[in-house]
């Protein structure tokens, strides 16, 4: 006797209306996905996220519902500034929509979101992470380039420049005319700089010059590469121009400290006024809280000044950090690439690092004068103390010592005021047997210095900038002026 | 009685004269027939041929030639005659009678070989079996139709069949006249046609034949044929051969006033003649001078470093490289068919002038689908502008689908016979609210990109044309310096100068104020100039200072790997196609090119093999170390099993420090190469 095997049989009406129900769950997500993007172009958000969430509950496996976490990520992360509230987000993309082209996207801004968060190396791993996994998963999106861009990037801000290059040589491979490319293409020049090929560097920023002129990133290189080309090839001795800008005189309120922007701005901080102030061409605007007798002055993000008092980092009016007891006398703070604020102290051995939540944490140091930062992620010190300049790494070790007066004809005992610019050069005023302006390299090669005397110049000097012009400013406290050298 | 047969042998050899355009066979036979019976009274032997004759041409009736007809008709006659002196076959006589009337109601039987009795038979079925008409036709020498048909020239019918029938009388410049008739039998039927003159006619003779003719803008025919030898006096007075000369052409519906009458041919100046008033007031016939149309050529060069056949407007024009070919004036579509690859261009040749196209295999692109069956929306516009493709394609050479041939049939037979390097698939592809068109360019080794078109939008293959139109730069002008744009500097500021330049005595870290005399303020001018070409570049360090001379050097470019400017699948057959022919640096650095081409597509173990070809003499820029790092690239993607290859690779990288990427001045190769090693060898 046979026996026939059962069947599930399933009536054909259940079977139709299976379908059209399916059918019309995946014509409810577009249709509600779609309500949302019209809302949300409208800038009706509230009612975008709304009609998102909706589409999430009604159809959460449809790919409009991965489409719809990544709007709402977005907006989270780029419009309400809350990458807390996006990771969430792209977690369940990543978790429940892995298969849809969305899922590439959510890697990549989730990338981008915890790389913006990191403080310290360690915390890049994750981020590095999802790019590469971006990159493996979706070699053929067209954000492949941008994440390979963020893989040079992360490993700028790590400090381990040829890994950088590799990355930031596969953006220019895949398309050197892109503007991502000219984002990588200047990154790329900075890291053979602070590889020590200069050459290549230069080679690379007026490639890049032109090759897009008309990017903003060629704006850059051209000052980047002027200033390169200035203070370390032709190397013109140092000649003031004068009282700055433009010949003014007796302008200021006893200037003391002075500090640039990201984008090159000049900041004074004015004793008197007990406050900073932005130079925009000739005029002068308010920026930061106030505070007495500010021993630095730091740019902060949204071109913030903030002022080293004796106690604490006032980043804003009424808005300050407290330094960690028995940080007695501050002398001197930077920002390293990691938002971390690096405060020097002139009697205590130590280096206190504030996390950008305000968190301190110290290394041992050399009593200080003076701090700079340095754009390859550390700082430089001046130690009175040890009559030398100390190139520091990215986590406060040091590089290499550069003895006071070494290479110039007469020794100097103290500096007064110590800065860098973007690209590496560090400059001290000076004080001792020689008197006067002294320029460094990236590597601490002497690469031009000037005595007040034979500038022609008499007043107190007490703060010193670097321009994006290759000139130096220095602040006279007793004539209220600024002079510039060329 | 031999006398009588003498003379029927010369009529017989007579009219076997005008049948030359028959069979010959037949015609033979049909002599041979009319021989036996006259040289040698062979009735039987004459009765048989002729039966063979008439066998042949009966059953082709309906399109025989008039000739043919008169040779059938000849035949019937022979039969009639013949069979009515044998007793046994006098009986069908009738039937050879009735069977010429049938064939030709004029035609009239010989009365020198029929005989009274056969004469009077033939009138009497002739009588029987139609009616008689008498036509009168004024003016004479126009056309005559009968229901539809036209007669011959100068046929005035007597014989029609009875019944109603239809006659037109129509000459040029005439209004043409129809009349309906009921004809009947032995009632004589009258008919006149006197037609109306309408407009003025000009007839034109023209060297050479085949020139269209059109009047007043319009199109009215086109001479042919050549002109007769009554026409020579004609031909004389313009000096030419009445041999190259056409016959007349009669141009009508020239109406009162003036009128414009333009010749053209191909490979001839057109010509236009203007008729005054004159020739239409009053109407009249005119007989225009002949009009001579002069050549109308230009010359054609077409350089190529690989032989191949030239075609022009798809004639084969002999073989390529060809100099100084006289070809007509005017457009041509230009088609080289190589071994592998085609060239294609479309070309205007000036009278009198000459025209240089350098030509090069470019890939083959076969257009498949989309299938017959494929219906959408746009659908023949989108078929009307895939076939314009060809003319807005400058770097592949189309071929359209083979009529009958489905897409599958056609790229087995493409790739089976190697008639292409590229395919273009056309896949309709239905949407939630629409149909869009996958279009997917591939190489017949397989490598594809796909595009994604709308039938309906403005220019659905827009993007396909530019990507496939956008040619990478290989090389760029370079001297063998470093330049830099630095403020307060009179020029462009050396950076660095190499071997070559420094022998010639520039001088690093000054810049360059003057390139050929004239003033040069940046990097970019700079870079002008050297794209102007030359041998050799001169230039001044400062002004009124020493010329230097350095030679103007190509320095290779990399492909990029994945831009969006470009067709990938087009590039890397374009590449292919060019190794064939390349050697030295040129076959290295287009190896290279097709290693990175192969990377887009991530076929990493096919750029691998290109790589491991590639061969540079130069160890600067884009050279032996840049191939050497692709390699160690490739073979770190190929998986670790290959990494001893891929560190052979670029420890041999590092062997060429001053070899960069990307071009003369992008970065060096040696940090990356060490720093894979790193990764490589922790």
């Amino acid at each position: 006797m046979s026996v026939r095997p059962r069947r599930l049989i399933i009536p054909p009406v259940i079977l139709s209306l299976a379908l059209v129900l399916g059918a019309q769950e995946a014509d409810l997500a577009e249709r509600l996905f779609r309500s949302g993007e019209r809302a949300y172009g409208a800038r009706s958000h509230a009612e975008a996220l709304e009609t998102w969430n909706q589409l999430l509950q009604q159809a959460p496996t449809s790919p409009f519902a991965a489409q719809a976490l990544l709007r709402m990520a977005r907006h989270f992360a780029e419009v309400e500034q809350k990458p807390e509230a996006a990771l969430p987000l792209l977690d369940r993309i990543k978790a429940e929509h892995m298969a849809t082209p969305w899922a590439a996207e959510a890697l990549l801004m989730r990338g981008r979101l915890l790389a913006s968060r990191a403080a310290k190396p360690s915390d890049l791993r994750e981020a590095v992470a999802e790019f590469h996994r971006m990159v493996d998963l979706f070699p053929d999106h067209v954000a492949v380039p941008e994440a390979r861009l963020q893989l040079g990037l992360a490993a700028v801000r790590q400090t381990q420049w040829d890994r950088a290059l590799v990355h930031l040589a596969d953006v220019l491979r895949l398309d050197p005319a892109t503007p991502i490319a000219a984002q990588a293409w200047l990154q790329m020049a900075e890291c053979l700089d602070w590889m020590g090929d200069l050459e290549g560097c230069l080679r690379l920023l007026q490639g890049l010059r032109s090759a897009h002129p008309e990017r903003p990133e060629a704006a850059e290189a051209a000052w980047r590469l002027a200033v390169r080309v200035k203070h370390r090839l032709i190397r013109p001795p140092f000649r003031s121009t004068g009282p700055w800008p433009a010949g003014r005189q007796k302008w200021l309120k006893t200037p003391t400290l002075l500090g640039t922007g990201a984008d090159g701005g000049l900041f004074i901080y004015q004793s008197d006024l007990d406050r900073a102030f932005r130079l925009t061409g000739s005029e002068l605007a308010a920026s930061g809280g106030t505070a007495k007798d500010a021993r630095a002055l730091v740019v902060g993000p949204g071109h913030q000044a903030w002022l080293l008092t004796r106690t604490g980092v006032v980043k804003g009016e009424g808005e300050v950090w407290p330094l960690p007891e028995g940080a007695s006398n501050p002398v001197g703070a930077c920002r390293d690439a990691w938002g971390q604020l690096w405060v020097a102290d002139g009697k205590v051995g130590t280096l206190t690092l504030l996390s950008p939540e305000g968190q301190p944490r110290s290394l041992p140091s050399p009593a200080a004068v003076a701090l700079a930062g340095l754009p390859s992620g550390g700082a430089v010190l001046a130690s009175d103390a040890n009559r030398s300049l100390l190139f520091l790494d990215a986590v406060g070790q040091t590089r290499f010592t550069v003895p006071y007066g070494q290479g110039l004809p007469k020794a100097f005992t103290s500096v007064v005021a110590l800065c860098s610019d973007p690209v590496g050069h560090v400059a001290a005023l000076v004080d001792g047997a020689f008197e006067g302006v002294v320029l460094w390299g990236p590597d601490g090669t002497l690469l031009r210095h000037a005595t007040l005397e034979s500038l022609g110049l008499k007043g107190r000097f007490r703060a010193i900038a670097l321009d994006r012009e290759g000139g130096v400013i220095l602040a006279d406290r007793s004539n209220d002026l600024l002079i510039r050298l060329d | 009685m031999r006398r009588t047969l003498c003379l029927l042998f010369c009529l017989l050899l007579a009219f076997g004269g005008a049948l030359g355009a028959q069979e010959p066979a037949l015609r033979e036979t049909f002599q041979e027939a009319k021989a036996l019976w006259a040289t040698q009274g062979d009735r039987d032997g004459a009765t048989a041929r002729f039966e063979q004759v008439q066998a042949a041409l009966q059953p082709q009736v309906q399109t025989l030639s008039p000739e043919g007809i008169r040779m059938l008709c000849e035949t019937y006659n022979w039969l009639a005659v013949l069979d009515d002196r044998n007793p046994a076959r006098k009986a069908r006589v009738a039937g050879h009678l009735d069977a010429i009337l049938d064939l030709d109601p004029e035609f009239e039987i010989d009365r020198n070989l029929s005989n009274t009795r056969l004469q009077t038979a033939f009138d009497g079925i002739r009588n029987q079996k139609l009616a008689r008409i008498t036509l009168t036709l004024q003016p004479e020498g126009g056309v005559l139709t009968v229901d539809g048909k036209a007669r011959p020239a100068g046929s005035v019918p007597r014989f029609l069949q009875p019944g109603l029938r239809t006659l037109a009388y129509a000459k040029p410049g005439y209004e043409t006249v129809a009349q309906e008739v009921e004809l009947a039998l032995k009632v004589p039927k009258p008919l006149a046609f006197e037609l109306r003159r309408t407009s003025s006619t000009v007839t034109i003779h023209t060297i050479p034949s085949g020139v269209e003719v059109l009047l007043d803008g319009k199109p009215v025919g086109t001479t042919q044929g050549m002109a007769s030898g009554a026409d020579r006096p004609l031909a004389e007075k313009v000096g030419v051969p009445v041999e190259q000369m056409s016959e007349g052409f009669v141009v009508a519906g020239l109406t009162e006033g003036r009128h414009l009458l333009e010749l053209r041919a191909p490979c001839h100046r057109p010509r236009r003649l203007e008729l005054d008033a004159s020739f239409s007031i009053p109407f009249a016939d005119h007989v225009l001078e002949p009009a001579k149309l002069e050549l109308s050529q230009g010359t054609l060069t077409v350089r190529s470093t690989v032989p191949g056949e030239l075609l022009l407007d798809g004639k084969l024009m002999g073989t390529v490289p060809v100099q100084d070919l006289a070809v007509c004036a005017g457009p041509h579509q230009l088609q080289v068919r190589y071994p592998a690859g085609g060239f294609t261009q479309a070309i205007e040749v000036p009278e009198g002038q000459a025209v240089v196209v350098a030509a090069r295999p470019k890939p083959r692109m076969a257009v498949l689908g989309p299938v017959d069956e494929a219906a959408f929306t746009g659908r023949d516009r989108f078929l009307q502008l895939l076939g314009s493709l060809d003319s807005r394609l400058t770097q592949v050479a189309v071929l359209p689908p083979q009529a009958g041939e489905t897409p599958e049939q056609a790229e087995a037979r493409l790739k089976a016979a190697g008639g292409a390097e590229l395919l273009l698939q056309v896949h309709p592809v239905r949407t939630a609210t629409a149909h869009e068109i996958e279009l997917v360019v591939s190489t017949l080794q397989g490598e594809q990109e796909r595009f994604r078109v709308k039938p309906l939008e403005q220019d659905p293959f827009g993007d396909l044309v530019a990507r496939m139109n956008q040619v990478p730069r290989e090389v760029r002008p370079h001297l063998g310096m470093v330049l830099l744009d630095v403020p307060g500097q009179a020029g462009p500021w050396v950076l660095s100068v190499g071997p070559e330049a420094q022998a010639a005595g520039v001088e690093p870290r000054k810049p360059i104020v003057e390139v050929g005399g004239q003033p040069v303020a940046s990097v970019a001018e700079f870079q002008a100039r050297l794209q102007q070409g030359g041998d050799v570049v001169e230039f001044r360090q400062a002004a009124g200072g020493p010329v230097k001379a350095l030679p103007l050097r190509q320095a290779p470019l990399e492909l990029p790997v994945a831009s969006a400017a470009f067709c990938y699948p087009l590039v890397l057959a374009d590449l292919r196609l060019r190794l064939k022919g390349a050697a030295g640096e040129e076959a290295g650095r287009l190896r290279l090119w097709q290693a990175l081409a192969l990377m887009h597509f991530r076929r990493y173990d096919k750029a691998l093999e290109v790589l491991r070809e590639a061969r540079a003499g130069a160890a600067r820029g884009v050279s032996q170390g840049t191939y050497d790092y692709y390699a160690g690239l490739c073979l770190q993607r190929l998986g670790q099993t290959y990494g001893p290859e891929a560190t052979q690779a670029y420890r041999q990288a590092l062997q060429f420090p001053h070899a960069t990427l990307f071009g003369p001045e992008g970065p060096r190769v040696a940090p990356l190469a060490q720093r894979a090693l790193d990764d490589l060898n922790p």
